[in-house]
C-alpha cells in the first residue's frame, strides 16, 4: 500500500501560552480533493504553515509521501506546491521574472513557466510587472507557481480569497483540473460551498482540536439536523409560527422560502402545526449543506461569501 | 550550483527595487558637484593649504596646487566616510525583513530549499551590493577626479604633512578602498541581522544607523569616561582605510583592527543566521 500524500500525526503548537494546534492527526490519500475547514482562529493557517515547513511545530509529524518534513524536508517538498492566503509576489519584477526565480530554486526548465502561465490564461501577460496585475490574475499567478515544479500534492490556502464570483470559479474550475491531472489537493477554505462543491474528503478543526474527518457526503448524512426549503403563504404568518416552536436552531426567509434548520424528526411536526394554523405549504424541500453541517458540529456560523 | 542561483535570484530582487538605486544616484549626483567644485575654488583652496602649511611651521614652500584627482579623491573619502553606512543599509536592511514584510516568504520558503542556503544567498548579495557600492565610488571619484584634475603626488595629513609620491598612490587607494569595504561590511552585518529580526524593512535601517551614531560619538568625543569603551566599539576601527595612506603603512595596527571587525561581522552573521533559521514565518 502506498503512503498517504499527506500524514499529519500528533501535530501541537503554540504562540506562548496560547495553544493553537492540539494533538491534530489527518491523512490525506493520494488522488484525493481534501477539504480542511474551520472557523477563523481554528488553525488552518497554521497547521498549512507547518505542513510547509514556514513554522515549525512543538512536537507531531508531518509526512508527505511517507517522508517526515522535518528530516527529510527537500525531499517531500520536491513534490509539494503551494499557495497561502492571497499570493505575494515581487511586485516590482514581471511575473515571468518571479517565476524564473522560483523555476530556479527546483531545477525546474525555464519552458514550464510559459505552461503554467497558459494554464492558469496569463501567458499574454508574462512580461507585465505584477505590481500592475489584478487581485484575480494575482491569485492565478499564485497557482501557477504552486505548480510550477509539477507538484504531486498541492496545499492550498484560502485561495479564492478576494476573487469575484467569477474569479471564484475559475480557480475552481482550475482545482477540479488539477485534481483530473492527478494532483492530490489539500485546500483550506472558510467558504463552505466551495469545499462541498470541489472536495471528496474533508476534515473539520475548532480550536485546534480535529472535530470530524472523512468522506463529505458520509459526513452530511450523519447530521442529526436537517436544513428545510419551505414554500408557505402566507410566509410572514408562516415563520412567526415556526420562531415560537422549540428545536429551531435556524429559520429566516431566503429568496422567498423559510429556511429552517431544526433535528431531522421535528419537521413533520412542524408541517403539521403550520398546515393546523391555516397556513398553505405548497413545498417542502430537504436541503442538507456543509454549511448547515458546520454550525451543527462547531457552533460558529461560517464566513459566507457570494459564490458562483 | 544552487548557491549561486539563489545569489543571483537575490541580485535580480535587489537591482530590481528603486531603493537600491539611490546609493548610487546619490553618489553620482554628488561626484561631479563636488569635481566642479573644486575647479571653481582650486586657487582659493590652493591659498588656503598653504596658509594652513605654514601654520605648521618648518618653512613648506608651495609651488603648484596640491589639488589633483587623487588629492580630491581622498578629501571625499574623509567628509563621505559617515554617510555612505545610510546608503549600505538601505538594501541591506531591506533583503530579509523586506521580503518577510511583503509576504513573498510565504512562496519563497516553502520551495525545497534550505533556509540556511537561502539566508547565506541574501547575506552574499548584501556584501555584493555594498562592494558594489563603494567601487562605484571609487571608479566614480578616481576616474572624474582624474580626468578633470589629472594625477601627481598626493598630499595627506598624517602627523604633519605627508605627501605620496604619485607612482605609490594608486596602489595605496586599492588598499584603502579594500579596507573600505571591509569596514562596510561590518555595517552591512550588523543591519542584515537587524533585518532577520523584523517584518519591516524600514527598522533596520533605523536601528543600524542609530547604533553607528551612537558608537561613532562615544569613539570621535574626546572625554576620558569613553576611553575605557572604545576599543569595544566597531566604530573605533573604521578608520582603518584612513591607515594605507599613512607612511609605513601599520600592517600590524592595520591586521588588529581588521581582525576586531572580521569578529564583529562574523558575530552578527552568526546572529542572524541563528534567528532566520528558526523563525516562524507568520506574515
Amino acid at each position: 500500500m502506498s503512503a498517504p500524500a499527506l500524514e499529519i500525526t500528533g501535530l501541537h503548537k503554540s504562540f506562548g501560552k496560547l495553544n493553537v494546534l492540539n494533538d491534530l492527526s489527518l491523512r490525506v490519500e493520494t488522488g484525493e480533493v481534501f477539504g480542511f475547514l474551520g472557523p477563523n482562529g481554528a488553525g488552518k493557517s497554521t497547521t498549512i504553515r507547518i505542513i510547509l515547513s514556514l513554522v515549525k511545530a512543538n512536537s507531531g509529524s508531518v509526512n508527505i509521501f511517507g517522508r517526515s518534513i522535518k528530516k527529510a524536508r527537500h525531499r517531500s517538498l520536491i513534490h509539494t506546491g503551494a499557495m497561502i492566503e492571497k499570493p505575494d509576489f515581487y511586485l516590482y519584477l514581471s511575473a515571468e521574472q518571479n517565476l524564473k526565480i522560483l523555476a530556479s530554486m527546483t531545477h525546474t526548465p525555464y519552458s514550464r513557466i510559459d505552461r503554467v502561465l497558459d494554464i492558469v490564461g496569463l501567458l499574454h501577460r508574462k512580461t507585465d510587472k505584477v505590481r500592475k496585475y489584478s487581485q484575480g490574475m494575482k491569485q492565478r499567478l499564485g497557482l501557477a507557481q504552486a505548480i510550477l515544479n509539477s507538484p504531486r500534492l498541492l496545499v492550498l490556502d484560502e485561495p479564492t480569497n478576494g476573487l469575484d464570483p467569477g474569479g471564484m470559479k475559475e480557480v475552481r474550475d482550475l482545482i477540479r483540473r488539477f485534481s483530473d491531472d492527478g494532483i492530490t489537493v489539500f485546500l483550506s477554505s472558510h467558504l463552505l460551498q466551495e469545499v462541498e462543491k470541489v472536495c471528496t474528503s474533508m476534515a473539520i478543526i475548532n480550536e485546534g482540536y480535529l472535530i470530524r474527518e472523512g468522506n463529505v457526503s458520509a459526513l452530511l448524512s450523519e447530521s442529526s439536523e436537517q436544513t428545510v426549503r419551505i414554500a408557505a403563504d402566507p410566509i410572514g404568518k408562516a415563520l412567526a409560527l415556526i420562531e415560537h416552536l422549540p428545536d429551531v436552531i435556524q429559520a429566516g426567509i431566503d429568496e422567498g422560502h423559510i429556511r429552517l434548520i431544526m433535528p431531522k424528526e421535528k419537521i413533520p411536526s412542524v408541517i403539521s402545526h403550520l398546515a393546523s394554523q391555516g397556513v398553505s405549504i405548497r413545498s417542502v424541500i430537504p436541503q442538507t449543506t456543509l454549511e448547515d453541517y458546520f454550525l451543527s458540529i462547531t457552533g460558529n456560523p461560517p464566513i459566507l461569501q457570494e459564490t458562483v | 550550483m544552487l548557491l549561486l542561483r539563489l545569489i543571483r535570484n537575490e541580485i535580480t530582487k535587489i537591482i530590481g527595487k528603486k531603493r537600491s538605486l539611490i546609493g548610487f544616484a546619490a553618489i553620482g549626483v554628488l561626484m561631479p558637484v563636488i569635481m566642479f567644485a573644486f575647479s571653481y575654488h582650486q586657487s582659493g583652496f590652493s591659498s588656503d593649504f598653504s596658509r594652513r602649511s605654514a601654520n605648521i611651521g618648518g618653512g613648506l614652500i608651495m609651488v603648484g596646487t596640491p589639488v589633483n584627482g587623487y588629492f580630491i579623491t581622498h578629501l571625499i573619502m574623509n567628509f563621505l566616510w559617515v554617510h555612505i553606512p545610510f546608503l549600505i543599509t538601505l538594501v541591506a536592511g531591506d533583503v530579509i525583513a523586506g521580503e518577510g514584510g511583503a509576504g513573498t516568504f510565504r512562496i519563497y520558503l516553502t520551495r525545497p530549499v534550505s533556509r540556511l542556503r537561502i539566508v547565506i544567498s541574501k547575506l552574499c548579495a548584501s556584501l555584493l551590493y555594498t562592494a558594489t557600492v563603494i567601487l562605484f565610488f571609487a571608479g566614480l571619484s578616481l576616474g572624474m577626479g582624474i580626468l578633470w584634475h589629472g594625477t601627481g603626488d598626493l598630499v595627506v595629513m598624517h602627523k604633519g604633512i605627508l605627501i605620496l609620491s604619485s607612482h605609490m598612490v594608486p596602489w595605496r587607494f586599492i588598499l584603502s578602498f579594500t579596507f573600505a569595504i571591509l569596514v562596510m561590511w561590518v555595517v552591512t552585518a550588523l543591519t542584515f541581522m537587524f533585518s532577520s529580526m523584523v517584518n519591516n524593512g524600514i527598522g533596520p535601517m533605523i536601528g543600524a544607523m542609530a547604533v553607528i551614531i551612537v558608537s561613532f560619538a562615544l569613539t570621535t568625543i574626546p572625554l576620558d569616561i569613553f576611553e575605557a569603551i572604545r576599543p569595544y566599539l566597531f566604530t573605533t576601527y573604521f578608520d582603518v582605510w584612513q591607515k594605507a595612506f599613512h607612511d609605513p603603512i601599520p600592517w600590524f595596527n592595520i591586521s588588529k583592527s581588521l581582525g576586531i571587525l572580521a569578529v564583529y561581522t562574523s558575530g552578527f552573521i552568526i546572529i542572524s543566521f541563528w534567528i532566520f533559521v528558526r523563525k516562524d514565518i507568520l506574515t
